[in-house]
């Protein structure tokens, strides 16, 4: 299976940006981070000890609706957990992440949103690394679906998910701790027990950690584990980055 | 906020001394369009433009939908811009700007207003159901002059998008697939594009596709838009301080210039990828003549 197609930085008034291209459902979002941003009076609304997270998703061919208005819930929960608001100079700040559906199919009116939120987190987690925000771990998430004959497909369309009987949205921690769940339709436990498994071996791969605490990723049936694109992706970048200072020397 | 940091006064007075040298921060004519790149996705009506360090995304989208009352001949075209913080850091999400209105106001004037999409070419059945086109305009860096680069985004996208094929059999409205049909190109009358110029010194010194900190240290800015064939449908002062006439009717001409240099770029661009989707795709197996 081919990985995410993975930019970091396309952006260059934001202060960090990543794009994100889901090979399956063709999706290409857009994302991009400012932090930290001083946020426009709304005092009841902060938090004096932390940083205030706010997530805006911008559908592609649609005016936006309650659908974004759901996944926003979702992806600014997970985020803000991770994000290390109490950081000096995050207090009292906002973090804006903005997510913009830029290519690929923009769930319709009555469509299930989940086949969109993990493309969604992905392209978040990047463009805050993007923007250098600190964090305290980082995560990858996949959507699942399960066939009426209890088949597990790997991130599906909209058309799939559609006529499938449950959809799942699972995001690991770079712990290998689960950090999201989220299930629509119906299913039993041992289904979701079966889906759990999947999506780590997709997020993570069938990791083994060697003595000296080093990950190594083995690579089966889904290809490179998520994780390890978008470490991959980040640590080019870095390289690239870092490279006018070697040629330097 | 919404407000972008205001120049400094050192900055301000670099910029207008530079110019009344003739000389401008990039180095251009005053006269002179930044490099424009206009390219598109894989969908039809997918556009990227960037117009220097200005950059954006337009996507074209069609639905049926029920017509106006008053108007059953017509169909619906709407051009949504909503500017988000991917833009401009200085831009807040969901909150609507002054840059917004103006962008949105002046883009449905020279685009919608001036009837470039013929909207009654989009009618399927009379009062029943007929197309609804929307542009969607994703602003993805803000370095100035958005009205031009987003003018440019949505004419592109709308002689590059193709609708699905719709036919009516006994009253019944049969809407095909992209692979079931050759899908449809849109009836665009003309080619209407909007060409920005600000002054400095009262109006002596007007230049043309500024900078965001250009734009910040102008005086005013004056909109022509206008067609291939030198067709005004659209001039604007809309703030600042007072514009002599003559600079409108000189610029004019400057204006027809560029929109045909840009309709140039626009052009080449969609020939490029019509050569490239033509190959293997449905348009080229259904049609009826051969190479004998």
């Amino acid at each position: 299976m081919v990985g995410p197609n993975v930019t970091l930085t396309p952006l260059s008034r934001a202060d960090g940006s990543a794009s994100y291209q889901c090979p399956s459902t063709g999706s290409n979002i857009l994302g991009s981070v400012n932090a930290p941003v001083e946020l426009p009076g709304r005092r009841d609304a902060l938090k004096p000890e932390e940083a205030t997270v706010e997530v805006f998703v911008k559908p592609g061919t649609a005016p936006a609706g309650v659908g974004e208005r759901y996944v926003e819930g979702i992806i600014k929960t997970m985020i803000s957990r991770l994000i290390l608001g109490r950081e000096k100079g995050y207090p009292r700040r906002g973090v804006v992440i903005t997510l913009a559906i830029v290519g690929g199919q923009s769930a319709r009116r009555g469509d299930s949103y989940l086949t969109l939120l993990p493309a969604l987190l992905n392209t978040s987690l990047l463009a805050l690394l993007s923007a250098s925000v600190p964090m305290s771990m980082t995560f990858s998430a996949t959507s699942l679906a399960v066939t009426s004959t209890g088949d597990i497909l790997r991130e599906p369309t909209a058309e799939v998910a559609s006529s499938a009987a449950s959809v799942h949205v699972l995001a690991f921690s770079s712990k290998g701790h689960l950090l999201l769940n989220e299930s629509q339709g119906a299913f039993d436990l041992d289904t979701w027990d079966n889906v759990r498994e999947r999506a780590l071996a997709i997020c993570r791969g069938t990791a083994s950690y060697g003595s000296d605490g080093d990950v190594t990723m083995s690579v089966d049936v889904d290809g490179q584990p998520l994780e390890g694109t978008i470490r991959e992706a980040v640590e080019d970048q870095v390289h690239r980055d870092y490279a006018w200072s070697i040629d330097a020397v | 906020m919404n407000k972008e940091a205001p120049l400094s006064i050192a900055e301000r007075d670099f910029i207008l001394n530079a110019l009344r040298e003739g000389v401008r921060l990039d180095g251009r004519e005053a006269d002179q369009l930044r490099p424009l790149k206009v390219s598109f996705g894989e969908e039809y009506g997918h556009v990227k433009v960037q117009l220097g360090k200005t950059s954006l995304i337009v996507r074209i989208s069609s639905e049926v939908t029920k017509p106006h009352d008053d108007r059953p001949f017509d169909g619906l075209f709407t051009i949504a811009l909503e500017l988000t913080a991917m833009g401009s850091p200085a831009w807040d999400n969901g909150r609507q700007g002054d840059l917004e209105t103006y962008v949105t106001n002046t883009l449905d004037r020279v685009v919608r207003h001036s009837n470039a999409l013929d909207t009654e070419s989009l009618c399927i059945m009379k009062g029943v159901s007929c197309w609804s086109v929307r542009a969607d305009v994703h602003i993805t860096d803000y370095d100035g002059n958005l009205v031009d680069a987003s003018c440019i985004g949505i004419m592109a996208g709308l002689l590059h998008f193709r609708r699905p094929d719709a036919v009516v059999k006994d009253g019944q409205v049969i809407v095909y697939g992209l692979d079931e049909r050759v899908p449809v190109a849109l009836n665009i009358t003309h080619k209407p594009l909007a060409v920005t110029f600000h002054t400095f010194d009262e109006g002596r010194l007007v230049i043309l596709d500024a900078t965001r900190k250009e734009e910040q240290a102008s005086e005013a800015d004056v909109v022509i838009g206008l067609n291939n064939a030198g067709d005004v449908c659209f001039v604007s002062k809309f703030s600042g301080s007072p514009v002599d006439a003559m600079v409108f009717v000189n610029k004019t001409n400057v204006a027809l210039e560029k929109v045909k240099e840009i309709n140039g770029v626009i052009d080449k661009a969609l020939q490029a990828d019509l050569a490239k989707r033509g190959k293997g795709g449905l348009a080229e197996q259904s049609r009826a003549e051969n190479d004998r």
